[in-house]
């Protein structure tokens, strides 16, 4: 008979640990029902209008149909006013973010308090909706391209700022130091340190910008800034619906090759927004 | 592999940078040409910053506190629109990112007619289903909710989908070798595998709800966009600016809860 020694100590089976819920998830899973039937109750939405009016909605877009492709000129006159607006408040932003970015990059900046100060400002730009950027300046400047460009901007600066330097805080610290304890001045490190480090993150966003900055235009001119928005407007108000599907079908397909164009780079970098 | 002469590497290095500047040359001169295009002048800039400025201290500021009141139901109805729209903007997505994803599509046909259905809804900015729910379902809330739903669903299905492309197909594989019905693999094999990626995108989208449904009233939507829209039209300002401190308020808010919460699950 063979003893317990022989065979060597015991074996028990261990199974593996089931690993312990994340209590942050448990929360997630509780919170929304209850947020979303709070939000119901205070929206009191009448739901009994749900049904009747998707029939509605299908007979008004049946109703769309054909689009009326007549006024086309101006609707592509319009159209590249839009891109006008996007394109020159793309490169405007860029160029002013990428410039305020070093001084709101903690590794680069002059002294912590610019910084602090560079990063709220930006946080306060892009915090208000693009469209009401574009109110107060309709009120400022009065409608037309240059209020776009304008509101854009503002938004757009507020974005790029905070994103270019986190590209910039990613820097290896160490590399700069090197540059540094070589006797590099401040430019010489930006330029041969962190330039060649961050283009890549900085070419995207820029890149994603100009997608965002177009899909924006677009609705811009809901409120008189000018551009399509602005067209389709007046084709909706004045119930002219298939030239306002036609309308529809070039901002989509507008959009839809922005999108296209950056498809590559957005998911990447969508990740690391906020 | 043969070495390539030294030369051809200088050629291919030479064209490389030809096409570089030219890229930026066409680059710089269309953006060049846009700004002419929209007035933006170092002139036209100076002189609008100076009304910006006049406009913004002497009739925005200071923001009435009294108007408040009056904020309150709006700013409630703006929170309460993203978040019904995100939530249940989640749940369709969820069902449709399936479909649209390669590992988890019943058919190919599926991928294609939900990613196609997903980029109309998307690609048509919320602002303009907005003007087409308008008079199907009238002024209000509901059209605010239903427009931002439908861009809810647009963003998130394709982001799911991507979400669930991303998995490691190994993981599947073995579960399938064990003998799990397709039903299995999803519940055990790629839904905890997805859940923090949906999540994530979730909340990314009722920031991005929250900020679209602030203006959304301006089209007819109800909430904050509506009072503010409204207020300028009626040169209300100093209220409006109460309400505008309100939205920025809401929106960095969300922006700081929302990626809090997502740096602990990622």
């Amino acid at each position: 008979m063979l003893h317990q020694e022989e065979l060597g100590p015991r074996r028990t089976v261990t199974h593996p640990q089931k690993p312990k819920t994340n209590r942050l998830f448990v929360i997630l899973g509780i919170l929304p029902p209850i947020l979303f039937v709070l939000s119901l109750v205070d929206l009191n939405l009448p739901l009994g209008k749900l049904i009747p009016g998707t029939g509605t909605l299908f007979i008004d877009v049946g109703k769309m149909f054909p689009p009326d492709i007549s006024s086309w000129q101006t609707t592509f006159v319009d159209a590249g006013t839009t891109l006008e607006i996007a394109i020159a408040s793309t490169a405007i932003s860029i160029v002013m973010s990428f410039l305020l970015a070093f001084l709101a990059a903690e590794n680069t900046t002059p002294s912590l308090a610019v910084s602090r100060t560079l990063k709220g400002f930006a946080s306060f730009l892009r915090g208000v909706p693009i469209l009401v950027w574009a109110l107060i300046f309709i009120v400022a400047v009065g409608p037309g391209p240059f209020c776009g460009v304008l509101s854009l901007l503002t938004h757009a600066v507020g974005l790029l700022i905070k994103v270019f330097s986190q590209a910039i805080e990613e820097v290896d610290d160490r590399v700069l130091e090197a540059m540094r304890a070589s006797g590099a001045t401040w430019l010489q490190t930006i330029g041969q340190g962190i330039l060649p480090m961050a283009q890549t993150a900085f070419i995207s966003w820029s890149a994603l910008r100009l997608e965002f900055d177009i899909s924006d235009a677009m609705t811009l001119g809901i409120v008189g800034a000018g551009g399509i928005g602005w067209d389709l407007e007046n084709h909706m108000n004045g119930f002219d619906l298939h030239g306002a599907l036609f309308i529809y079908l070039v901002i989509f397909f507008i959009v839809f090759t922005a999108e296209l164009a950056t498809n590559r780079i957005k998911v990447n970098r969508m990740k690391a927004v906020s | 592999m043969y070495p390539l002469p030294q030369n051809h590497y200088r050629l291919l290095n030479r064209r490389r940078t030809v096409l570089t500047w030219t890229f930026i040359i066409v680059l710089v001169a269309l953006s060049g040409f846009c700004i002419i295009a929209t007035n933006f002048s170092p002139y036209n800039l100076y002189t609008g910053l100076g009304q910006i400025a006049w406009i913004v201290f002497d009739k925005f500021l200071p923001p009435h506190p009294s108007a408040l009141g009056s904020i309150v139901k709006p700013a409630l109805d703006t929170v309460a629109m993203s978040l019904v729209a995100a939530m249940a903007g989640s749940v369709v997505a969820a069902v449709l990112g399936f479909l649209a994803a390669r590992p988890t599509a019943p058919h190919p046909v599926f991928r294609y007619v939900v990613r196609g259905f997903a980029s109309l809804l998307r690609n048509i900015p919320a602002l303009m289903w907005a003007f087409i729910l308008v008079d199907a379902y009238g002024l209000g809330t509901m059209v605010g909710t239903l427009a931002l739903f439908f861009s809810t669903v647009g963003w998130l299905v394709r982001a799911y989908a991507e979400v669930i492309e991303e998995i490691d197909q190994a993981k599947l594989e073995a579960i399938r070798a064990s003998g799990a019905s397709y039903l299995q693999v999803l519940g055990q094999g790629i839904l905890p595998l997805v859940l923090p990626g949906f999540i994530a995108w979730s909340l990314y989208q009722v920031e991005m709800n929250l900020r679209t449904s602030s203006i959304i009233g301006m089209v007819g939507g109800g909430g904050l966009g509506f009072y503010i829209d409204n207020g300028i039209a009626l040169f209300q300002f100093k209220d409006t600016a109460m309400a505008i401190v309100l939205v920025l308020v809401l929106i960095l808010g969300s922006e700081f809860l929302t990626s809090s919460i997502r740096r602990r699950i990622l």
